[in-house]
């Protein structure tokens, strides 16, 4: 399924939970369409995300060492992400906590659970309304 | 994307949902060991880490594959420890020092195994918004009247020891902070039946406004604010029923008062059918009409076109009250209202009637003759709601007064008995197993006599609420004898019925009663008999009880089947 009339191809997506990642890559490739690339840790989005050149970036919040946030601060420290909007991905959905990773400058939040048969639906509609 | 794709990718989902039940499995193996150590009071702060971290991402990730029942449990629990977490968090105590949890939490955790052996995972995973819905299905089914309990808070450190004893009493409870209360609203727009909104004194005036901010104002009924503070003056009680507040309770708390409170508030206020309406009338399109208007204001309704249908339709449908049209083609109603009460069981059975008579004077006939009321037709719907709606209401109380033990507001002695009859009759019919047990407190004489009646009465009070609120809506509970209880558990085969009650068994065990600076537990016995197997109800009770006796003889504190004997297999 080709998504016409806009730009967003390429999402990097950076959980530490391997099955998430796998059921993730069914979600955004197979479903959504998506060119898209896991990462397992905050480290290794910053090692892959120059070259890959992604139209968006999904974080997990909770991983171990490098957390969402910190990921997203060592990510615009990077020519090729200093701008790529990104989204995150929470199972602990509160408002102090969405306004927080709002003012980090996340386009958005996605609560987790998601589902793998809309997650993609999801992220255009976010991505159109705001980027 | 093609049918061949779609088919490709369900296959794939499948397998990864397989992998993750597996890998959920051995989490909650994890997770038991860590219940294990709360029951021992060794988890360490550490293991208290682990454990959260590890619910955290079931909470994350179980609804994703496909077990959203999961996902939520370990959501709540998660939710119960994070005040631990962040609070040991503050602190500098060593990290191997054991922390003291709530035995019931171990309990959930180790429920969660069951949750992932059971599922017969969904092939369409569900959402975050699906969730609270999923799980409160579950409720519905499987232990219905389960009241739900929703405490906020400013500072939640206060209110979780208090959650967590009436989670002991078989709430369903939740502890949220009144600054990250999004979820939880969105969690109780989806719940059908009322919660018990609880939080202190000083909040009151917060969960009020986010009551009236978050909850359409024709849902308030449904989620009433009970109070919970230090003070019991004149003026602070006001100040609290000035708010708006539909209870409070003062410090020291009377927990088995404040657990009957919640408990009476949730049956009163909860949206379950209201009413059981028989509509006799033989204008099939107005009676269908009325059906309509009555189904959609949540009340159960069946119509009688057929006046000579009209005695067998009451038996089976019991409705709480009779709407008659009073002119039928070939009958009178008021004549079919007499016949009603021929019949002993249907003297207090309110009768209505619907008529297009407006002479007082025929009016106060048709009551001579053993009406209750008339809607002069025609009616509007509302009004006709209403006025069918309050009554269903006031029948009810009146037939749980005549019905209803005082104490205990359990069925009385010949009701639950009669049940016991009810039930033989429904399992021939459909071919179910059902279960009779029959309950007894353990030395029941010395608590009377060691901590007095008062205290005696509050212990047969809690095991009525226990077993409220761990059975399901479709069991029936009576009050046998002084302390002993009989239950019906309908559709329920003998090895889940051993393991339900064992484990009310066990729950009523660690609940803990206080006289003033006193404390003191107490234990009960039990003995189930399968109902099919006996070709009497007055058998079953008897077997049931047989059994309790064993168990009594055999040692206290425990569950007993009923053995058939050697003899019954000659039949």
């Amino acid at each position: 399924m080709r998504y016409e009339g806009n730009d967003l191809n390429k999402v990097l997506y950076v959980e530490d939970d391997a099955d998430i990642r796998a059921i993730a890559e069914l979600a955004l490739q197979d479903v959504g369409g998506f060119s898209a690339k896991l990462c397992s840790s905050g480290a290794e989005a910053v090692e892959v995300a120059p070259d890959f050149q992604p139209d968006l970036i999904l974080l997990d919040v909770m991983m171990p060492e490098m957390d969402g946030p910190e990921t997203l601060k060592a990510l615009r420290k990077l020519e090729a992400t200093q701008t790529t909007p990104v989204i995150f991905m929470t199972a602990r959905i509160q408002r102090t906590e969405i306004e927080e990773y709002l003012s980090l400058g996340a386009l958005g939040v996605i609560p987790k659970p998601f589902d793998p048969m809309t997650l993609a639906d999801e992220i255009r509609r976010i991505y159109q309304e705001l980027a | 994307m093609t049918t061949e794709a779609h088919d490709q990718l369900q296959k794939r989902l499948k397998l990864l949902q397989d992998r993750f039940v597996e890998r959920a499995q051995s989490d909650v193996e994890t997770l038991g060991r860590f219940a294990r150590q709360i029951e021992q009071q060794q988890l360490s702060r550490l293991g208290l880490v682990e454990c959260y971290q590890l619910l955290h991402r079931m909470a994350g990730s179980a609804g994703t594959f496909g077990l959203p029942k999961l996902g939520a449990a370990a959501r709540s629990i998660e939710n119960q420890l994070k005040p631990v977490v962040e609070a040991r968090d503050r602190q500098t105590d060593s990290p191997d020092d054991p922390i003291a949890l709530p035995a019931d939490l171990a309990m959930q955790i180790h429920e969660l195994t069951e949750l992932v052996q059971k599922s017969d995972v969904q092939t369409k995973p569900e959402t975050a918004d699906e969730h609270s819905h999923q799980v409160e299905d579950a409720y519905e089914g499987s232990h219905g009247m389960q009241v739900q309990v929703m405490a906020l808070a400013h500072d939640t450190g206060y209110l979780s020891g208090l959650m967590a004893d009436l989670q002991g009493y078989g709430f369903a409870c939740d502890l949220v902070s009144l600054s990250e209360s999004r979820a939880a609203i969105e969690n109780l727009k989806q719940r059908s039946g009322a919660t018990i909104l609880l939080c202190q004194d000083s909040d009151l005036a917060d969960v009020l406004r986010f009551r009236t901010d978050h909850i359409e104002k024709n849902e308030h009924r449904r989620f009433p604010v009970v109070g919970i503070g230090r003070q019991n003056t004149f003026e602070s009680l006001y100040r609290v029923a000035e708010q708006g507040a539909t209870a409070y309770f003062s410090e020291p708390l009377d927990m088995p008062a404040l657990a009957e409170r919640i408990e009476s508030l949730a049956l009163e206020r909860g949206s379950r059918p209201q009413g059981r309406v028989l509509i006799v009338d033989d204008d099939k399109e107005l009676g269908e009409r009325y059906c309509l208007v009555l189904n959609n204001a949540g009340m159960k309704t069946k119509l009688v076109s057929d006046p000579t249908k009209m005695m067998s339709a009451l038996s089976a449908f019991e409705p709480d009250i009779v709407l008659m049209d009073v002119q039928l083609r070939a009958h009178s109603g008021v004549t079919l209202a007499r016949m009603i009460r021929y019949e002993p069981r249907w003297l207090g059975l309110p009768i209505v009637y619907l008529s297009s008579e407006d002479n007082p004077e025929v009016q106060l006939d048709a009551l001579a003759k053993g009406a209750d009321e008339f809607l002069v037709k025609p009616v509007t719907d509302e009004y006709l709601v209403r006025s069918v709606r309050i009554r269903c209401y006031r029948a009810r109380q009146l037939s749980d007064l005549m019905n209803r033990d005082s104490l205990t507001g359990l069925l009385k002695h010949s009701l639950i008995k009669q049940e016991v009859e009810r039930e033989l009759a429904r399992c021939r019919r459909s071919g179910q197993f059902s279960c009779v047990v029959m309950l007894d407190l353990d030395h029941f004489k010395k608590v009377n006599d060691t901590w007095g009646h008062g205290q005696g009465d509050i212990v047969i009070r809690t095991l009525a609420h226990l077993l409220r609120n761990r059975l399901r809506e479709s069991d029936t509970i009576g009050r046998y004898g002084g302390e002993e209880f009989l239950v019906v558990l309908s559709d329920c085969p003998i090895e889940q019925a051993e393991e339900l009650i064992d484990d009310i068994r066990a729950r009523f065990s660690e609940l803990v009663f206080t006289s003033g600076d006193d404390s003191f537990q107490v234990t009960m016995s039990a003995g189930i008999a399968a109902i099919n197997d006996f070709p009497l109800a007055s058998e079953a009770i008897e077997a049931a009880d047989q059994a309790l006796y064993e168990r009594k003889q055999a040692g206290r504190n425990g569950v007993t089947v009923y053995q058939r004997q050697d003899r019954d297999q000659d039949d």
